[in-house]
């Protein structure tokens, strides 16, 4: 952004407008000039320019609302801010071809009917980049605006509660979009609605309560992000033709929870993923539904989940081979109870790292010589009764499980196989990382505790050490008192 | 009531305690076990190149409920029944004492020797966890261990009321056992067997749970480290949803109430009783 | 020093201690004299406090309901067997009870000295004999230097040796010019130590008198066993019947019933009648 390049669309490259020229006027005039003589109505500028022109607009603040309704560049110089009056659309963009770059856009309206957003765009290959759009309602809303770019911006929702909140991302019968490298905190949702064949990815989007949803849309590519904190991390609606690879999926929770939601989700591909620490990792509901498809699971890491994988016992023609399950609260859970015996649970004799596997590996191929089942008593009835999940992490469900092998009449039937688990945990591709907790804070505490104990023993032997340090001067009790 | 003799009581229960073989081995188990829990999550962040305190902090959680309550059950069962069976409760109250007193000093010392207990267990597995990056948040880990010393103390005070209520040691120690068995096990047992039968709704079914101390422990150690209860499903969300931010101070009121009923029921037999 | 005034004590309708009344004037020493279930430990663990009662008792005028911990301030117990830590030694036991009674720690070394354990302080109290037990039991009930020593049965559970050195010691602390109350059904016991004799039966005080009338107030009798010769055995019973004595034969001896203070008359009888009493024993 330091040079000031001024991006001309070739084929309007020869016409120069004379409020190009103004502009271009100010901005050689001097960094100093801009603040005092910065035009407060962008719009008069906007609606003076010739399409196809480039505008820099220097620091200042500017009124909105805006609406850019023929072919331009803007560019901001210095992060100039377009406030909203608190009502309405903050900045509308009806034509094609428009690149809205490094603006703070804030102000929106509050209203969900009506949909009040920083930035909306409602035409063709929009370039929507390096902005930062705060206090508004919806962040950036395509609708019906195929071939958009969105990339670099950040994206900051209103302070209210999730459901007066708005969509930070909002892609709308938009095809062909790309979402990228942006950042977006404390919205509802980011969500793609008949918008197929775009492209996500290298995204960080946390707190919100659906990080990514995609909705009625197919051949997705959903790649590198990172999705933290929110209610549900993926979830993908009615859908064919799906890759989602190498994202950090993590901490999401509430009531549904999921890290990956698939319902009636066809051809599906998870591969490289790292689903940790969420209410329940992958979510299945009848998907794939298409016939013929597959949802193929490779390599991602399911960790300290509650659950790990959650399915319907419709889900079938799942592949799962070289994925991690390590230390979920349950593994495998079939909702409503039933078996998922009719997914391959490894492909071409490798199937998968389960924490838990209690086989051997007699011949060292690094494959267990026994399969991997899940059959957990405790977990069946928690399948077919959901709310003796209540009973987890006590000794009544261990105990229950125990009592089922000892008297395997009251053994469930297993509800998955694994005929070639793995028992070595397979690498990982590299994905975004984790901070790490703080060790020394931890590393106090944990001594503090010792600490305590220790002085409470000392209170409990300090008598009988006074009888030692008296004994051998036969002084019994002289410096008590 | 007399601070020095209470303290002095106190101390001896504390002496007492550290030459207890019972009270040594639960301490080593609890130390150990909790030790090797760790241990296992360290093989886990290895694998995903960071540990995850939830985990490991849900096996604590299972520990903490299968081993305290018998510690304390049985510690707290012993306490009164074992000195009269001895008859050195009789001799120690023909001393210048008071019985609240002697019942403070006991409570106190023995509440000390758990925490002493707690305090080794948890702490040796800690620094295990801290130096594995597994520990999660320092605040999370010290509360589970406050939840656990609580937990402790509400057993202590059922043991407290059977050897109130028994004068043989042997007896007192064999309904604590049973006790410690309906709270663990009999009691989920029984409740997960009814709402399957009966078709509890999940507001029964939360509030016939929370009578269990060891089930108020599991909520308000989940929710400290979790910040919400969505794990247990759902009445753990029904939980969530009905009573938000009160929850904390219900799953407190409920343990206190758990620490002091019996405690104050066995300091009434024992203040009461004249069969010394 | 110690009041009783018309102490009950009901086990449902059986009453344990009925109406007693007695007092105990200071440094004097009161038995409790009667048999097993007599009431003499009922009324003592009353006068501790460890028994709810009827009825009114003082220690040097503390009422012991309601001035508990005043009133034990004032007593030292020594109970019929030491019930202990077993595990704690001697001197933390001294330890533990001075602190209780808020007796200074000084105190330790000279009180075990005095009882004959000076050289016992690191020893398990479990390890003691019954006697050092006893010993240590009336040095713990001194730590504090109170002026009323209550003791139960004190050595009743002793053998001779050591309950001779145990009388000894108690003399010494009544010389001391402690106030004494006991309880006993020990002749020797009471004749050593006590001044005045409360007897007691079926929960009742019967009547009180000194200790040196007790024998022949309650009709004490003793049964001694005489080992004759065989042959003499028919002669000497015929003897000692009259001589006016209560005898009968009892296998190769005879068993003669005789009041406390005539147990050497039969042997005397049999001697002047030139019958050898080979050896004799005392039932």
């Amino acid at each position: 952004m330091g040079a000031r390049t001024h991006l001309h669309r070739s084929r309007l490259a020869t016409l120069s407008g004379s409020a190009v020229l103004v502009l271009c006027l100010l901005v050689a005039g001097g960094a100093a000039l801009h603040a005092q003589t910065a035009p407060q109505n962008l719009q008069a500028l906007i609606d003076a320019a010739a399409p196809g022109a480039t505008l820099t607009v220097a620091a200042g603040t500017y009124a909105a609302p805006l609406t850019i309704d023929k072919p331009l560049t803007l560019v901001g110089d210095g992060m100039p801010v377009i406030q909203g009056d608190g009502s309405g659309d903050v900045v509308l963009i009806t034509a094609p071809d428009v690149t809205l770059r490094g603006f703070v856009i804030r102000g929106s309206g509050d209203s969900l009917d009506r949909e009040d957003t920083g930035i909306k765009v409602a035409a063709p290959r929009a370039v929507i980049e390096g902005n930062q759009v705060e206090d508004a309602l919806f962040g950036i809303y395509l609708e019906q605006a195929a071939e958009g770019v969105i990339r670099g911006n950040t994206i900051h929702g209103m302070a209210l509660p999730i459901s007066r909140r708005g969509d930070g991302l909002k892609i709308w019968y938009s095809p062909r979009t790309l979402v990228e490298a942006n950042v977006m905190r404390d919205t509802r949702d980011a969500i793609l609605w008949y918008s197929p064949e775009s492209v996500v990815r290298r995204n960080d989007f946390a707190d919100g309560r659906y990080g990514l949803h995609m909705m009625q849309s197919d051949q997705h590519t959903i790649e590198d992000n990172v999705f933290r904190g929110n209610s549900v991390g993926i979830y993908v609606m009615y859908g064919t033709g799906f890759t989602m690879r190498r994202n950090l999926i993590a901490d999401n929770r509430g009531p549904s929870g999921y890290g990956i939601g698939l319902k009636e989700a066809s051809d599906v591909l998870l591969e490289g993923n790292r689903i940790v620490n969420n209410r329940v990792g992958v979510y299945s509901d009848a998907s794939p539904l298409r016939p013929e498809t597959n949802v193929t699971y490779a390599n991602n890491l399911l960790a300290f989940n509650e659950i790990g994988l959650e399915m319907l016992p419709n889900t079938q023609a799942n592949r799962f081979h070289d994925n991690i399950l390590l230390d979920n609260g349950q593994q495998i859970n079939v909702a409503g109870g039933g078996d998922l015996m009719r997914n391959e649970w490894a492909v071409d004799g490798r199937g998968n790292y389960w924490s838990d596997y209690a086989g051997f590996d007699a011949d060292g191929d690094a494959i267990g010589d026994l399969p991997y089942t899940a059959k957990s008593l405790f977990d069946t009835l928690t399948g077919a009764h959901p709310d003796l999940r209540l009973f987890q992490l006590g000794p009544a469900g261990d105990a229950l499980d125990l009592a089922a092998k000892a008297f395997p009449l009251f053994a469930p039937q297993p509800r998955m196989t694994d005929p070639a688990p793995l028992t070595q945990a397979p690498g990982l591709p590299p994905a975004p990382g984790m901070s790490a907790p703080p060790r020394t804070a931890n590393l106090a505490v944990a001594m503090a505790m010792i600490g305590v104990a220790l002085i409470i023993l000392a209170l409990g032997i300090g008598p009988h050490l006074h009888r030692w340090a008296a004994g051998h001067s036969n002084e019994f009790g002289t410096s008590h008192d | 009531m007399n601070v020095a003799i209470i303290w002095t009581l106190a101390q001896k229960e504390l002496g007492d305690a550290l030459r207890n073989r019972w009270f040594l081995l639960y301490t080593i188990a609890f130390a150990g076990l909790a030790l090797a829990l760790s241990y296992m999550s360290l093989a886990g962040a290895g694998i995903a190149g960071f540990a995850g305190f939830g985990r490991t902090a849900a096996s604590l959680i299972n520990l903490v409920l299968l081993i305290i309550p018998l510690m304390a059950l049985t510690v707290g069962a012993q306490s009164l029944a074992h000195e009269q069976e001895q008859g050195t409760l009789a001799y120690l109250l023909a001393q210048p004492v008071t019985r609240p007193e002697v019942f403070l000093g006991k409570y106190l010392g023995l509440a000390l020797s758990l925490l002493a207990s707690l305090g080794l267990g948890f702490g040796v597995a800690g620094v295990v966890l801290a130096l594995s990056n597994g520990s999660g948040s320092p605040g999370a880990y010290a509360s589970l261990m406050v939840q656990t010393f609580l937990l402790s103390l509400t057993m202590l005070s059922v043991g407290f009321l059977i050897s109130a209520l028994t004068k043989r040691a042997g007896v007192a120690v064999g309904i604590g056992l049973f006790l410690w068995l309906a709270f663990v096990f009999l009691g989920d047992l029984g409740l997960m067997g009814t709402a399957i039968t009966m078709r509890l709704p999940v507001d029964q079914l939360l509030w016939l749970s929370l009578l269990n101390p060891l089930q108020v422990f599991k909520m308000a150690s989940i929710l400290d480290i979790n910040a919400t209860l969505d794990l247990l499903g759902p009445a753990g969300i029904y939980a969530m949803q009905e009573y938000g931010d009160r929850l904390r101070p219900v799953f407190l009121g409920l343990t206190l109430a758990w620490i002091a009923l019996p405690a104050l029921a066995a300091y009434v037999r024992f203040h009461l009783r004249g069969d010394l | 020093m110690i009041e009783f005034a018309n102490l009950t004590k009901r086990y449902g309708k059986f009453a344990a201690v009925d109406n007693l009344t007695l007092s105990v004037k200071p440094q004097e020493a009161v038995a409790l004299w009667g048999v097993n279930g007599a009431g003499k430990t009922t009324a003592i663990k009353c006068l501790l406090g460890l028994l709810r009662f009827d009825g009114q008792i003082t220690v040097g005028g503390c009422d012991v309901r309601r001035q508990g911990r005043a009133a034990r301030q004032l007593i030292g117990y020594v109970p019929q067997e030491l019930a202990f830590y077993k595990e704690m030694t001697t001197v933390d036991m001294a330890q533990f009870y001075a602190r209780l009674k808020g007796a200074p720690a000084a105190r330790i070394a000279p009180v075990l000295a005095q009882v004959g354990l000076g050289e016992q302080g690191g020893k398990r109290v479990g390890a003691l004999s019954g006697g050092m037990k006893q010993r240590l039991a009336l040095a713990l009930a001194l730590l504090g230097d109170p002026p009323v020593l209550v003791m139960d049965e004190p050595t009743s559970n002793l053998d001779t040796a050591a309950r001779s050195q145990l009388l000894h010691l108690l003399l010494e602390v009544k010389r001391g010019g402690k106030t004494i109350i006991f309880s006993s059904h020990r002749i020797e016991e009471v004749e050593t130590l006590a001044d005045r004799v409360a007897v007691m039966e079926h929960g009742r005080l019967q009547f009180t008198c000194t200790a040196g009338e007790l024998a022949r107030r309650v009709g004490l009798r003793t049964q001694v066993k005489f080992l004759v010769p065989g042959s003499q055995l028919d002669q000497a019973l015929a003897i000692l019947q009259g001589a006016g004595l209560q005898a009968r034969r009892n296998g190769v001896g005879v068993i003669v019933d005789v009041a406390h203070g005539e147990k050497a008359r039969p042997i005397h009888t049999l001697g002047r009648a030139n019958i050898e009493v080979t050896d004799f024993e005392l039932e």
